[in-house]
């Protein structure tokens, strides 16, 4: 019959476009490229084009813009807070049924997923969750005569005064350094723990007494010089592998970075708690575009659920130090051996049970820029620790107000 | 009128309009157009990445107007242009005026002086950040060794603007010095030398001579600096994203963080609309004062 095509022939390649970022520090780019060209290369019928497309920012931006012109690429890692935004989008597929059929409900860790849900439904599978750890650099502590990371706020600031050193004027190291450009979710962390989820589904609570506090804690230890006023993300992350700073908040992604490149002991902390342990999980899931062919949206399917096995959770949660998002992967004997042989690695992991979804409010993307300028114009000494979060709560919660309104409209 | 005369007065018309055409397309496409979407979109509530708009009137400019950020913004953005805009075109001219001799060895300085202008923004940009580094940046070390406080730069709300002014005035004094340095040979010698012979002090000679004599060049680079200065978007973007603490935020940078960021086209078009106006009101600005004072060559 040499007119009737066989059905391996039939079948057409599927052409993927991927979008991720890179989230913290180290060489993340390299090791998802050599993820994907596995993929490909065990994948019949299934080409998945990897874009490298910058921050969480830069790759959302590419995303939105790429749906505005009705041409999505087929699947994208976001920052977890950004699912009411592609939401209200309409631009995402729902995986639920297929998942539940499927061994995801059952598999992932679920504080994990649950970043992926709203209203009960499923919108991604977690592929890189991460929370912001406490970082600190044993050397230093060890000539100090501190023998344990601290356990809580006040603990927290006697240790980084301990550990400022200055000649003169001139500072030599910082005793703390939050990591900028994310010292909101770091932030947030800190609500959380002075017992408040600074967040619901269409406000902002930074107005609270929990979240005040949390926020004069802060200008407390920039006040007594023991903390940076303001950093960046890489900078931070640099400066503290060149020792100008003694402890560092950073994502848990940054561990194996960290670990491997600091000319000395890295030490590995939960956050310090006040009345709780907390914190707020970043990173994201794999999310796939509503706007495409069913054949595209399985194969899409195929490469999430790829990417999120239980082998290459557990190889990518060594690689980088983000959390596995399976309970599969961390029972792995590989994972086992690695947690004897990293303890760090497992504080994350343990700390990621007193954690949940960062900021997830309609227009998040201007809640942050907004906090974060609140509190550097607070840490600089231009305006009062109250007035600048009660400022910042009414703008932010008009302006969801505001994204509502347009929602319920279409 | 013959008919003749009319006859070829039309062939010249159509044959100029035919070759403004090209152009004019291209303007039209990419520059008038938007202008007027931008005001359509400016008077409606549009999110990046949907294609429903709705009207809401005055809201966008209402808002503005409430904004502190945007206040706060258009204040940087003035900042900058009326400080690096003088201050690098004092520069380029001083070094013009340096460097206007048949020495040996005044190309390799031009050169030298103009390079920064040939260096991508994105990568100066990332230089930059490293020179200003608070804790290894050689700029830092300078001051150290001159015996000067240090300062955290970028990360100063206080000296984070300024510090890209400096940047600015680095990159782009060397274009402002070669088309100086153009305008600095059509000055005839003689004037020059009369003056000399009359005892007339250098410092006098560049006051008085050269200055008018290439007013017209000096006021085309305030223009083009002007509106290069109110462009700046590649160092905020790479060096400081507008922070710390908004110190550094400026017009253009607010407008793709409303619109691309936010997904706020609506609002970031009104923005982009109070640029305009603010743009146009700095050139009309800029040739009712200055533009009086060009002295043109062979001007009655």
């Amino acid at each position: 019959m040499p007119h009737v095509l066989m059905p391996a022939h039939a079948a057409e390649t599927v052409k993927l476009q991927f979008m991720y970022p890179v989230g913290v520090s180290g060489d993340i780019n390299t090791i998802i490229s050599g993820m994907i060209d596995e993929f490909n290369a065990t994948h019949d019928g299934i080409v998945v084009e990897a874009i490298y497309a910058g921050s969480y920012d830069n790759t959302e931006q590419k995303v939105i813009t790429s749906l505005g012109v009705g041409e999505p690429p087929s699947l994208w890692l976001p920052i977890n807070s950004s699912l009411q935004t592609f939401l209200g989008l309409d631009a995402l597929e729902d995986i639920t049924e297929q998942a539940k059929s499927d061994d995801i409900y059952d598999d992932f860790i679920g504080g994990f997923l649950g970043t992926a849900i709203s209203n009960d439904r499923l919108y991604g599978l977690s592929f890189q969750p991460s929370t912001p750890v406490l970082y600190y650099n044993k050397d230093a502590f060890a000539q100090a005569g501190i023998p344990e990371a601290p356990e809580t706020w006040d603990q927290l600031f006697e240790t980084a005064k301990a550990l400022t050193v200055r000649d003169g004027d001139e500072l030599k190291r910082w005793g703390l350094i939050i990591g900028g450009g994310w010292h909101d979710w770091m932030f947030e962390g800190y609500c959380r723990q002075n017992g408040l989820v600074p967040w619901e589904q269409d406000k902002v609570l930074w107005d609270r007494p929990e979240s005040v506090e949390a926020l004069a804690f802060w200008k407390t230890m920039v006040d007594a010089g023991c903390m940076a006023p303001a950093s960046t993300w890489q900078g931070s992350a640099n400066d503290f592998m060149a020792g100008s700073t003694a402890m560092l908040y950073h994502s848990t992604g940054s561990l194996t970075n960290l670990r491997t490149s600091s000319p000395f002991e890295v030490g590995v902390a939960f956050m310090p708690k006040r009345k709780t342990w907390g914190a707020s999980q970043g990173g994201g899931p794999i999310m796939i575009a509503k706007n495409q062919s069913d054949a595209q949206k399985e194969a899409a399917y195929t490469f999430a659920r790829w990417m999120t096995n239980t082998e290459n959770q557990a190889a990518w949660s060594r690689a980088t130090g983000y959390l596995a998002v399976r309970k599969s992967s961390w029972e792995m004997p590989e994972m086992q051996e690695y947690l004897v042989e990293v303890p760090q690695a497992k504080v994350a992991m343990e700390q990621s049970a007193y954690s949940g979804a960062f900021l997830q409010v309609p227009a998040y993307s201007k809640a942050r820029e907004v906090l974060k300028s609140a509190i550097d114009r607070t840490l600089a000494g231009e305006v009062e620790v109250e007035a600048a979060l009660a400022s910042a709560t009414d703008e932010v919660n008009r302006e969801i107000a505001r994204v509502m309104r347009r929602q319920q409209r279409g | 009128m013959s008919q003749n005369l009319v006859r070829t007065q039309r062939k010249e018309m159509l044959l100029a309009y035919a070759l403004l055409l090209p152009s004019l397309v291209f303007l039209a496409a990419f520059t008038y157009w938007p202008i007027v979407r931008s005001i359509w979109f400016s008077l409606h509530d549009v999110l990046l990445g949907d294609p429903d708009i709705y009207w809401l009137g005055a809201e966008n400019y209402l808002r503005l107007l409430n904004d502190r950020l945007f206040w706060k913004v258009l204040g940087n953005t003035a900042f900058y242009t009326l400080t690096s805009v003088p201050l690098s075109i004092a520069a380029a001219l001083l070094l013009a005026v340096a460097l206007d001799s048949k020495l040996r060895g005044m190309a390799i300085y031009r050169s030298a002086f103009f390079y920064p202008v040939m260096i991508p923004s994105v990568a100066a940009g990332m230089v930059w950040v490293f020179l200003y580094a608070p804790g290894y940046g050689p700029i830092n070390e300078a001051l150290t060794g001159l015996g000067l406080p240090r300062l955290d730069w970028l990360y100063d709300s206080k000296w984070a603007l300024p510090a890209i002014v400096i940047m600015s005035i680095w990159k782009y004094s060397g274009y402002f010095m070669l088309i100086l340095l153009a305008a600095l040979k059509l000055v005839p010698s003689d004037l020059h030398e009369a003056a000399k012979l009359d005892g007339i002090s250098a410092w006098d000679r560049l006051i008085h001579i050269t200055i008018p004599m290439i007013s017209p060049t000096l006021y085309f680079v305030i223009i083009i600096g002007t509106l290069h200065s109110y462009q700046i978007f590649d160092y905020v973007y790479v060096m400081t994203q507008g922070g710390p603490a908004d110190s550094t935020n400026v017009l253009t940078f607010y407008i793709y963080q409303n619109g691309f960021q936010y997904q706020d086209i609506g609002y970031a078009s009104a923005l982009a609309n109070a640029l305009l106006i603010f743009v146009l009101g700095l050139i009309g600005l800029v040739s009712l004062t200055l533009g009086r004072r060009v002295h043109y060559l062979g001007e009655r």
